[in-house]
């Protein structure tokens, strides 16, 4: 049986305020979960018809750490993140939150935030309405609403139909709706899609802060740059095939910068 | 109950739904009034009922918008997000988000066949002077709100095996509508009867003019039927896809 109160080897992770883990997890007894949530992959196979769009994808995004999932377009990175949310089924393999697959998750909405493409609001409603059912589903009080549109920067348009939103704004409600729980897991697809330099900025600046405070975020993006700035761990991958993962020192290695690591890594230009 | 408490709220957020509810306070009660004033038409013991039935429109567009509403693009420059990936990492159980959404659409359609009832027969009753409305009628009533819901989760059943609006909307209300397809086809054959639709219409009308007459309770579990069969493809086509 292992030594409680041990945390697992998670280099900056390490120090973090511990808790004890809910129902419903399984974490073997004696451990003491951080507060993030561990997110693993483990052997993940996804095909579509003939097509293997994921080839035995196995990774881990630990708390207290920010972990960039890179790639080229179609490389499988939101089929991956969509297996994690449940979204999709896995052909073969196990996606898990804290050793539970999310579709068994008790409180979803405070364990896991996610962000895919767009806002994932529906055209005619306004934002505030959009933010009242995700909050009601989550049983998250209503005043939290209003916190989140001021947290993203959305409550003067919060009344506006999201059809009339520009794609930065729609990203930010997604994020708000992301937020609602203060979830211990942030999954993030492509986040500094469509944001300004201000919004970029503001958002690098939130994610440092969310792990600072040991809680879990996973990222996709082909933003190098940003990701260089921002991100403690890197996974790359390159059709449906993990290439390289480690912290961000690891994976960069002798290349120079991450840059010159991904273009190494996944083939230069094609 | 939390997932319940999302489904209404969506519900009474999208303007679809809101368009839909006045069509079904407006529309029946209408109907009555122009038929009353209308020399020709004939009074009979379904007058009331018989426009109660047109205003099922209501009831099928709400049953198709609340699934439609989930798959709907956002638009080409948001790479197709939808709302269906909010709602499924906000409620992961799908059996739960579908008991959820079932329960508010049979719900809002339920009430919504109750008070517009309760118009169109009031009316009915004002305007047709040979048709008296009284506390008898109250069994049919609630065949029409039963029809009603039915109607709205059959819509919602083929909807959820199209994941788009455009097909089951066009069919079943050009079904309503314009020329039914059911009606046409018992010319050809008497197991049209018991299409959904029509064996559904013996939950409230009393005039039967087909060949086969169901009671009440025959005509809402055949209909019955129907929604579980086709609910349950829907169903079961939800629950094995990708979101």
């Amino acid at each position: 049986m292992p030594p409680p109160f041990q945390n697992p080897p998670t280099g900056r992770g390490q120090g973090v305020v511990l808790r004890s883990d809910g129902p419903g997890s399984d974490v073997p007894a004696g451990w003491i979960a951080l507060a993030g949530g561990m997110l693993s992959i483990h052997e993940v196979t996804k095909r579509r018809g003939s097509r293997e769009i994921l080839s035995g994808l196995s990774f881990e995004a630990r708390p207290g750490r920010v972990t960039a999932f890179l790639g080229p377009n179609g490389a499988g990175k939101t089929s991956t993140l969509r297996i994690l949310l449940g979204l999709d089924t896995a052909t073969s393999g196990t996606a898990l939150i804290d050793g539970v697959p999310f579709a068994r998750l008790a409180d979803p909405v405070r364990k896991v935030g996610a962000v895919l493409e767009g806002s994932g609001a529906h055209r005619s409603r306004t934002g505030r309405a959009h933010l009242r059912w995700v909050a009601a589903a989550g049983g998250v009080p209503r005043a939290r609403v209003d916190e989140v549109l001021e947290l993203v920067g959305l409550a003067d348009d919060s009344r506006r139909r999201v059809r009339s939103y520009s794609l930065g704004m729609g990203r930010r409600l997604g994020l708000a709706a992301a937020l609602l729980g203060d979830p211990d897991v942030l999954v993030l697809d492509e986040p500094v899609n469509g944001l300004d330099p201000e919004g970029i900025r503001w958002i690098r600046t939130f994610l440092r802060d969310r792990a600072a405070s040991g809680r879990t975020v996973l990222l996709s993006s082909h933003f190098l740059g940003e990701v260089a700035a921002t991100v403690d761990d890197v996974v790359v991958i390159d059709r449906g095939r993990i290439v390289a993962q480690g912290s961000l020192s690891e994976v960069v290695g002798d290349h120079g910068s991450i840059e010159n690591a991904y273009f190494a890594l996944t083939g230069g230009a094609r | 109950m939390k997932a319940l408490r999302a489904e209404l709220t969506k519900l009474t957020s999208l303007p679809g739904v809101w368009i839909a509810v006045a069509i079904g306070l407006v529309l029946p009660a209408g109907v009555t009034v122009l038929n009353a004033s209308n020399s020709r038409s004939v009074p009979s013991a379904d007058t009331g009922f018989r426009e109660l039935a047109i205003g099922v429109v209501a009831a099928i567009v709400i049953g198709v918008v609340a699934i439609s509403s989930e798959y709907l693009a956002e638009g080409e420059e948001s790479g197709g997000s939808r709302q269906i990936t909010t709602s499924l990492t906000a409620v992961p159980s799908r059996s739960r988000f579908l008991l959820a959404k079932t329960a508010a659409v049979a719900g809002t359609v339920g009430l919504l066949a109750l008070i517009s009832s309760a118009i169109t027969l009031t009316a009915t009753d004002l305007t047709s002077a040979d048709v008296s409305i009284g506390t008898s009628d109250l069994p049919r009533v609630l065949g029409i709100a039963a029809y009603w819901i039915f109607s709205a989760l059959l819509a919602a059943g083929i909807t959820l095996v199209t994941r788009s609006g455009i097909i089951p909307l066009s069919v079943l209300i050009v079904n309503i509508s314009v020329v039914s397809v059911s009606f046409l086809l018992t010319k050809v054959t008497r197991l049209a009867y018991y299409f959904p639709d029509l064996a559904g219409t013996h939950l409230f009308l009393r005039d039967s003019d087909g060949p086969v007459d169901l009671t009440p309770v025959a005509g809402g579990l055949v209909m019955g039927l129907w929604v579980a069969v086709i609910a349950g493809i829907g169903a079961a086509a939800f629950v094995r896809r990708d979101a």
